[in-house]
């Protein structure tokens, strides 16, 4: 079945027949991570770096930020029995306005964010598209594994 | 027959804007008329005036009572609310198919236009203004360009593509370079076929480039803020991305910070999921 990620949600699944699916990625960020062995894959669509700004909201919808959303994410996979030590983590989205004059750079800020802490819980990213000023679509396909990624304008490729 | 000249006659063949909005519009742009001007106008119409009432006694509004006539919404729901409904439910129809050269599905490109129209909510707020239904309406139609140019992107998208991808050229200056003409100065053409007032044909306009129009009017900047926000929390994002400039001076302009950016990304995802179901946003 296809799902849907839509902006600040996600979704982790262990039905192989799945694939999970996220338009349009802006300044936002998708995390996809799956454990090839559990057969278990998940994706966030997070929207915003730091849930600082709006706890209450965070407290409502944790994955709309960064710093609620990726444990969030990681937490409900260990749940369908994905374990850390097999997860493969690609990390998609992040783009900015062409000037990148440090106005508008909401997609940065994301990045960093989320490299701070993948850092601090020993994360590694296993491949990336981020940056620039196009609009990602990413999908996983749970059987395999394989993450897709379109990029404005360009083919699908497979990160 | 230039490529321009072929680009220009597909204007004419764009569904008509409604008559009775485009009097309502005017009207709404003219500081001496009033709310039941507005609204003297629209009732004549018998489809419009059936679909607001039906929308006002809907779960939506939850209203103590029902609604019967314009004037009754007019002051239960208030002026600026029912003119978006209205300015919103007749313009679906001109954004809901695909924008293929855009790389939009069905219904992507009416998104994108109802994140703007609610932004324009959000960020004059924010400002400490009073809403604007012109502002409402520029951020509404500001894309309406990209309906009629999204053929011709296509078919030279290989050339616009490399234009931005190689040259960082902007997406909107790569179209006026391969097709000569963007699709902001496009729309800017179509709202003023649409005999729409002044300032919104130059919001649409200049939306890509809000400094280069001598107009003194904050609708034109504040149209290209919605725009800019719109793309950033990607709602409705086609093949066009982010490749555009916004100037730095707009967040100065304003005495916004990036934190307000934020914030106004958080209002709108609130937003845009209760106007869903109301403005056939899939």
């Amino acid at each position: 079945m296809k799902i849907i990620v839509s902006i600040a949600d996600m979704k982790v699944t262990k039905n192989a027949e799945d694939t999970l699916i996220t338009y349009s990625l802006g300044s936002c960020i998708g995390v996809v991570i799956y454990d090839p062995f559990a057969g278990v894959g998940g994706l966030l669509h997070f929207m915003l770096p730091d849930s600082k700004i709006d706890p209450q909201k965070a407290q409502k919808n944790p994955w709309m930020f960064a710093d609620t959303g990726i444990p969030s994410l990681f937490k409900e996979a260990y749940k369908l029995g994905a374990e850390k030590e097999r997860l493969e983590v690609r990390v998609m989205g992040g783009s900015q306005i062409m000037d990148g004059s440090g106005f508008f750079n909401i997609g940065k800020k994301n990045y960093m964010a989320l490299r701070r802490i993948f850092r601090t819980n020993g994360v590694l990213i296993r491949a990336e598209d981020v940056g620039g000023s196009g609009n990602r679509t990413v999908t996983l396909e749970v059987s395999s594994g394989k993450v897709l990624v379109k990029s404005s304008g360009d083919e699908v490729r497979e990160l | 027959m230039s490529l321009v000249d072929k680009i220009l006659r597909k204007v004419a063949q764009l569904p008509p804007f409604p008559v009775v909005v485009q009097r309502a519009l005017q009207l709404v742009a003219n500081p001496n008329s009033s709310a039941q001007d507005v609204v003297d106008v629209i009732q004549f119409d018998q489809s419009i005036t059936a679909d607001v009432l039906r929308l006002c006694n809907s779960a939506y509004f939850s209203l103590q009572r029902k609604v019967n006539s314009l004037r009754e919404a007019l002051v239960l729901i208030g002026f600026n609310q029912l003119f978006e409904i209205i300015l919103s439910r007749q313009s679906s129809h001109l954004f809901s198919g695909p924008s293929t050269g855009y790389d939009l599905q069905r219904g992507e490109l009416w998104r994108h236009s109802v994140a703007s129209s609610l932004l324009s909510g959000i960020i004059t707020k924010r400002l400490g203004r009073q809403p604007s239904p012109v502002l409402f309406t520029a951020a509404l139609l500001h894309d309406i360009g990209k309906v009629v140019l999204s053929e011709f992107v296509k078919d030279y998208f290989e050339e616009i593509k490399k234009l931005v991808q190689e040259k960082s050229v902007s997406f909107s200056d790569a179209e006026k370079e391969v097709l000569g003409i963007d699709h902001a100065e496009l729309g800017g053409r179509i709202t003023e076929e649409w005999k729409f007032p002044k300032v919104i044909v130059s919001s649409v306009r200049y939306h890509h480039a809000p400094f280069s129009t001598s107009d003194p009017d904050e609708t034109v900047r504040l149209t290209h803020l919605c725009d800019v926000v719109a793309m950033l929390s990607g709602i409705g994002g086609g093949s066009d991305g982010l490749f555009y400039h916004s100037p730095e001076e707009i967040l100065n302009h304003y005495r916004l910070n990036e934190e307000d950016i934020e914030r106004f990304m958080i209002q709108l995802e609130d937003q845009f999921g209760q106007v869903k179901e109301l403005l056939n946003v899939t």
